[in-house]
């Protein structure tokens, strides 16, 4: 029975100082040792409570050890299950101490009453003392074998806990293979479930080494095994249950029908009130059916209603956990949720976590048909006390007018928050506007009107500044005060403090100048001094680069730094599907929380971004082949290909020298500036000391576009292509979407090609043969994507090839791009040639 | 891994260690201080209840004025070490009889270290049931004198076998009085435009059941849900009674309901566990009956004056009655002086929330009571910017009225002795998050 409640408040942690109070209870405790008085276990109780409780709150008591070991000689079970605690706590670092316990565990291991041989044992493996695991074997196998689950139980657990200590002694006693046996014959489930989990985390452990553990690994996903888990699973805990369903998601079903039976077995799983078996049994779900289509959709229908319950029930904390699953399968399948918007509407009081997730869903789940009702949503969050979460919202309106076609009330939205007169908003929208003036030029007139009574002086923030001045600069015709309002800027040119507005500042003056050169020409010339004096490198470099092309020459100066420009069609997305597969993969972990798969943060060494991208750009073509990737998916997926590996480049090679160009365009945190001033960008990169392949490839395409008059060479009679031909993803993507398609058609594939091809790596190795390199593959029977690329010889001409191969058809869709048009007829025949000896040779 | 959670540490807001318990060595002893530097000590507390810091992610919640914290090191299921915290709490809570707070945590402490003992085995969550846990719990909790139950209940015998098939409920269990208790528990959510139109609305049910039943007695539970209903109609043969029925969009239930049964025939039936537990959860959006509608209107009177017209309505049953309605009007922050006017209950002008709170002991249906105030406001320089007017919100009881419309169509108990046993049923909808915009 527990004392009153005011006599164990006295020991709580009122600041004691430690040492009098140690040696006071060494005193007290050593009285009690011997004492066989009738109440003893009483004062006993106390005095151990006190000594815990100086433990929880991090005074040092080990120097009681001795006596606590003494005072342990009870038959009162609280005592004991407090000084066990003690002595699993102070053991480590009191080996010597420690070995004094041995005994009186030994003794209560064999204790008549189950519960305590349990404790003593679970005591006992918790001690963590490297030199005495000798004593854990022999208690450990009798407490396997014992005839209590409890105790079978705890044994088994302890087992693992003498593998983390000393992995030999465990194998060495054959302590697996027990395991094996008790988890396939218990007759208590928790019993199985602790031999699963600890033979999971050895047999992983062991597998790099052992060939038996990794063949039991194996076993364990085997089909027998994951039938005779299945059909318990009711009678497993709960948590338990949890794990057997992450280990059937593991597991390969032979063929469809099995797919069904286990879906069938499980589907009431997905009303279990614990919503971590809900989730579980989603995974399992998800997972089983990634190879067929329908069924996959029928899924997300089905597991939507318990998801969506699951966010609305339960603790914020575990609503944020559900909500970062959703926005996983909302960026897999966005139609799924984009009728049950409303449950993403945000709650005045709830946790901003929770909110910045409904955002990023509604911004998701937002098409033609809610976009109205979500973005007049997300306007009342404007408005939110929370300001961040006020920004984000703005910026959600951003991205659904950027992701949307239909942007008419988007836009007039837009501007009405410029007109709200809080210095946030303003900054905020001031980047939207511009983001969207560069994928909708059209609407310039509309906007500019509003922006140009923006007065500079309210808009503080570097992006929003950085905005303004663009759209100062680039609409400069059009706004009356644009090149003063410009000029009053280069004034206050020593007071601004962020290099990237200055960056703006120069090229601003300059587009205002090609416009309105007489009202522009004094506050030109401030600037570029102005610039060429500032002592941020990278100014002074644009500066001085700027000065230099308007002396050389007016004309060349106004094609290279305000060229016409295309509208951005796509704002791309930073994340590869790469990486969004994989986490897809790690599903219902903590990866989705954190956005990245897991090797990217639990691996020991905290890799950096470098060898990541190395890896990453090492796996791209024959992971992807081996990726299950939904046939379906392979279309969307082939942007998001060749970007996996271009951020390869990205982050290997320049990413100091881009950022400082590309942060003007770098509107949101998401969307980075994709293709629309391609010139502008390949002729500041050299100045910002671009050493990387990029730059010089950049300059080929200036000159090959910025003029377009260039007279084409004439093509020659025979095409050669180069058979060491090189071209780095960044740019192939960059050529990709620069240029037109040349040619398109669609090839037959010979029967002996169809199959060769059970894997995208067999035609690779076949083109590559014929001096046309692969760069990017992905897709599973029947369709395969390839992007191909091949240069002419002895000339830097590149040929870019996007092939999908459908093998149930026999049929090759081709579509060639080329820099040089005239010959893309010869390099057609020459790969259609060399496709047709595919599986022949 | 499930959750494979190496330490487990309770801190008070301030940081102190209230309990601590490290499961595995994978991570350093210092990790409360990680916590401490890195989470509580910054703006960061709050923001993300999941965190990494130097490899180990830590996890945490806070319950009353408590700070639960899991460290893993591994790649770990979040939401099942949530569910995991949440149950252990609940599970606590039961031990202490009801806080779970600093003193409570303080006054039992040796009772949590024994039970994170067994409810957690080397980072691995093991049995949470209380049934089990009584055999292997010694300890009583020091329940606050206020709780009803004294505990006075026989140690049971912890060789007893309890699992096998129902492995929440022991045998042997003997009632003098055999009793049934179920309670249909609803939160109405609710968020409305300033126009008056429902822009979100939808209610999360709960079926809270306590059981004093002898033996081992079968449950069968009939409601006025749709699927139920036309299954039922569908075997009998004949066709569906007329009435409202209710399309309930998602279920989950108690451990104890047999899952397949209700898959097969949309029944409920469970061997009950012994004492309360909650028996489902459902969650519905269509067709709600939203007890209070509420009217606003609120004029800025030039810079200083304010007027806050606000009626409401309640639309349910004229012989029902609402309890503790509580409506929060905000006001802007340079309030100076409020005078009001009420038909029903009392107002005041409360200044640490920013809010006229009006409270209505107690609410018939079918009236509308209405509050009219004058709010004088200081005039600043600094705030020139409009109020940005956050959403009205309102908190009520309304017993024996259902939001959802669901209502138990029978309650059935067997057992094989066949004693007669007394049910009772009661319902209430309560508020959950009830916004109004103005």
């Amino acid at each position: 029975m527990a004392p009153p409640a005011q006599s164990q408040r006295s020991p709580s942690p009122s600041q004691p100082s430690g040492k009098s109070e140690v040696s006071d209870l060494k005193l007290q405790l050593r009285q009690l040792a011997g004492s066989r008085a009738p109440g003893v276990d009483d004062s006993k109780r106390e005095l151990f409570k006190k000594v815990i409780s100086y433990m929880t709150i991090g005074i040092d008591v080990s120097s009681l050890f001795g006596e606590m070991v003494m005072c342990s000689a009870t038959s009162d079970i609280v005592l004991k299950k407090m000084c066990y605690l003690y002595v699993g706590n102070y053991a480590k670092v009191n080996p010597d101490l420690a070995l004094l316990t041995i005994n009186f565990l030994q003794r209560d291991c064999r204790d008549e009453d189950p519960m305590i041989r349990g404790l003593a044992l679970r005591s006992l493996c918790s001690l963590r003392v490297a030199n005495l695991v000798e004593y854990l074997v022999g208690p450990l196998g009798s407490g396997l074998k014992d005839s209590n689950s409890y105790v079978r139980m705890v044994a088994v657990m302890g087992v693992l806990k003498l593998y983390h200590i000393s992995a030999s002694t465990c194998i060495d006693a054959d302590f697996p293979s027990i395991l094996k046996h008790l988890m396939l014959h218990d007759s208590d489930t928790q019993v199985v479930a602790n031999c699963l989990s600890a033979l999971q985390e050895i047999w992983s452990a062991e597998a790099s080494t052992s060939e038996e553990a990794s063949r039991e690994r194996e076993a364990l996903i085997s089909k027998p095994f994951i039938y005779y888990l299945l059909n318990r699973i009711k009678e497993f805990c709960e948590w338990a249950q949890c794990l057997v369903l992450e280990l059937v998601t593991k597991y390969v079903p032979s063929d469809s029908s099995e797919i069904f039976d286990i879906m069938n077995l499980l589907e009431d799983r997905l009303q279990h009130a614990n919503g971590a078996v809900v989730l579980a049994t989603i995974r399992v779900f998800l997972q089983l059916t990634l190879s067929m289509t329908d069924v996959h959709q029928q899924v997300y229908e089905r597991i939507k209603a318990p998801l969506l319950t699951l966010v609305s029930s339960g603790s914020p904390e575990q609503s944020y956990a559900v909500l970062s699953h959703l926005h996983l399968l909302v960026m897999r399948a966005p139609y799924v949720f984009s009728s049950d918007y409303k449950h993403f509407y945000c709650q005045y009081n709830e946790p901003s976590y929770v909110k910045r997730l409904k955002l990023e869903m509604l911004t998701a789940v937002a098409n033609e048909s809610n976009t109205y009702e979500i973005v007049t949503e997300l306007c009342e969050y404007a408005a939110n006390v929370d300001i961040p979460i006020a920004r984000e919202s703005i910026r959600a309106v951003g991205k659904i007018a950027l992701q949307q076609y239909d942007v008419n009330a988007i836009v007039d939205r837009l501007l009405q928050f410029l007109e709200m007169e809080k210095d946030y908003v303003t900054a905020e929208a001031l980047v939207l506007v511009k983001d969207l003036l560069r994928k909708y030029p059209q609407w310039s007139h509309d906007c500019i009107a509003v922006v140009g009574n923006i007065s500079s002086k309210n808009v503080q923030e570097p992006k929003a500044k950085a905005a303004l001045i663009w759209m100062l600069g680039e609409y400069s015709q059009d706004m009356q005060d644009a090149p003063y309002v410009l000029e009053s800027l280069v004034e206050n040119w020593d007071e601004e403090h962020s290099a990237e507005v200055r960056l703006h500042l120069l090229t601003a003056m300059m587009k205002c100048f090609f416009k309105r050169p007489p009202e522009t020409q004094s506050a030109l010339g401030a600037a570029l001094a102005a610039g060429i004096a500032d002592f941020h490198q990278d100014v002074h470099d644009r500066a001085l680069f700027y000065y230099r092309i308007l002396r050389y020459n007016v004309s060349v100066a106004e094609r290279v730094v305000n060229p016409p420009k295309q509208a951005v069609s796509v704002f791309a997305d930073t994340q590869s599907s790469e990486i969004k597969d994989r986490i897809f993969d790690e599903f219902n972990s903590l990866s989705v929380l954190y956005q990245k798969p897991s090797y990217m943060f639990t691996d020991k060494e905290h890799r950096g971004p470098l060898e990541f991208a190395d890896e990453l750009g090492n796996l791209s073509i024959g992971e992807a082949a081996n990726n299950v990737v939904p046939t379906q998916m392979v279309e969307e997926n082939d942007k998001d290909l060749l970007l996996t590996t271009s951020e390869k480049e990205e982050t290997k090679g320049s990413r100091n020298n881009g950022s400082a160009y590309s942060v003007p365009y770098d509107g949101s945190s998401t969307s980075v500036f994709a293709s629309q001033t391609q010139i502008e960008s390949a002729v500041s990169n050299p100045t910002l000391a671009g050493h990387s392949p990029q730059a010089s490839f950049a300059i080929d395409d200036l000159l090959g576009l910025g003029i377009p008059a260039a007279p084409a060479v004439l093509s020659p009679p025979q095409l050669k292509l180069n058979t060491k031909a090189a071209l780095d993803p960044s740019t192939f993507q960059q050529k990709w979407r620069q240029l037109p398609v040349a040619l398109s058609q669609e090839i037959s594939v010979s029967p002996q090609g169809v199959a060769a091809l059970t894997a995208p790596q067999a035609l690779l190795r076949h083109m590559q043969s014929h001096s046309i390199h692969c760069i990017a593959s992905g897709g599973q029977s029947p369709n395969f994507k390839f992007f191909f690329f091949a240069q002419k010889f002895e000339e830097s001409s590149n040929y870019l090839v996007e092939c999908v191969i459908n093998t149930s058809s026999a049929k090759a869709q081709v579509k060639i791009k080329a820099d040089d048009q005239n010959t893309s007829q010869d390099f057609s025949t020459l790969f259609e040639s060399a496709l047709s000896k595919f599986g022949t040779s | 891994m499930p959750v494979a959670a190496s330490a487990i540490y309770f801190l008070n807001l301030r940081g102190d260690v209230l309990i601590n318990r490290l499961y595995r060595d994978d991570v350093g002893g210092n990790m409360v201080d990680a916590f401490r530097m890195h989470i509580m000590q910054t703006k960061e507390l709050g923001t993300c209840p999941v965190r990494q810091i130097g490899g180990c992610s830590f996890f945490y919640m806070r319950i009353s004025n408590v700070y639960i914290v899991i460290v893993v090191s591994s790649n770990a299921n979040v939401a099942c070490a949530f569910k995991f915290v949440v149950e252990a709490v609940a599970l606590f809570k039961s031990y202490f009889g009801g806080a779970f707070d600093e003193d409570a945590i303080r006054n039992n402490f040796v009772l949590i270290y024994e039970l994170l003992d067994e409810i957690m085995d080397f980072g691995y969550p093991q049995n949470l049931s209380p049934e089990i846990l009584k055999l292997y719990i010694t300890q009583e909790g020091v329940r606050s004198p206020f709780s009803s139950k004294p505990s006075d209940k026989p140690v049971p015998n912890a060789t007893l076998q309890v699992t096998g098939a129902v492995g929440w409920r022991r045998e042997g269990l003997v009632y003098k009085k055999n009793e049934v208790f179920l309670d249909i528990v609803e939160s109405v959510n609710l968020l409305m435009s300033s126009k008056g139109s429902v822009l979100r609305c939808d209610v999360t049910g709960k079926i809270l059941m306590k059981c004093f039943l002898s033996g081992m007695p079968d449950l069968k539970l009939g409601l006025n849900d749709k699927i139920g209903l036309e299954k039922e109609s569908q075997l009998k043969s004949r066709p569906p009674k007329s009435g409202k029925t209710i399309e309930l969009d998602d279920v989950t239930f108690h451990q104890c309901v047999n899952l397949t049964r209700f898959n097969s025939e949309k029944t409920v039936s469970f061997v009950p566990p012994d004492g309360e537990f909650e028996l489902m959860k459902y969650r519905i959006t269509e067709g709600v009956n939203l007890p209070f509608r509420v009217l606003p209107t609120i004029k800025e009177l030039g810079r200083t004056r304010m007027e806050v017209n606000v009626k409401v309505k309640s639309v349910f049953g004229a012989k029902m009655f609402a309890l503790g309605v509580v409506i929060k009007i905000p006001v802007p922050k340079q309030t100076a002086k409020t005078s009001f006017q009420v038909t029903s209950g009392r107002a005041k002008y409360q200044a640490a929330i920013d809010c006229l709170v009006w409270k209505i002991r107690k609410f018939p249906g079918q009236t509308e009571p209405t509050l009219s105030a004058e709010v004088e406001l200081i005039s600043t320089m600094a705030e020139k910017k409009s109020w940005t007017r956050p959403p009205i919100q309102m908190e009520f009881q309304v017993p024996m009225f259902t939001a959802s419309g669901l209502r138990v169509r029978f309650l059935k108990v067997w057992e094989k002795s066949g004693y007669n046993t007394v049910e009772w049923v009661r319902y209430i909808t309560k508020a959950g998050s009830y916004e109004i915009r103005c």
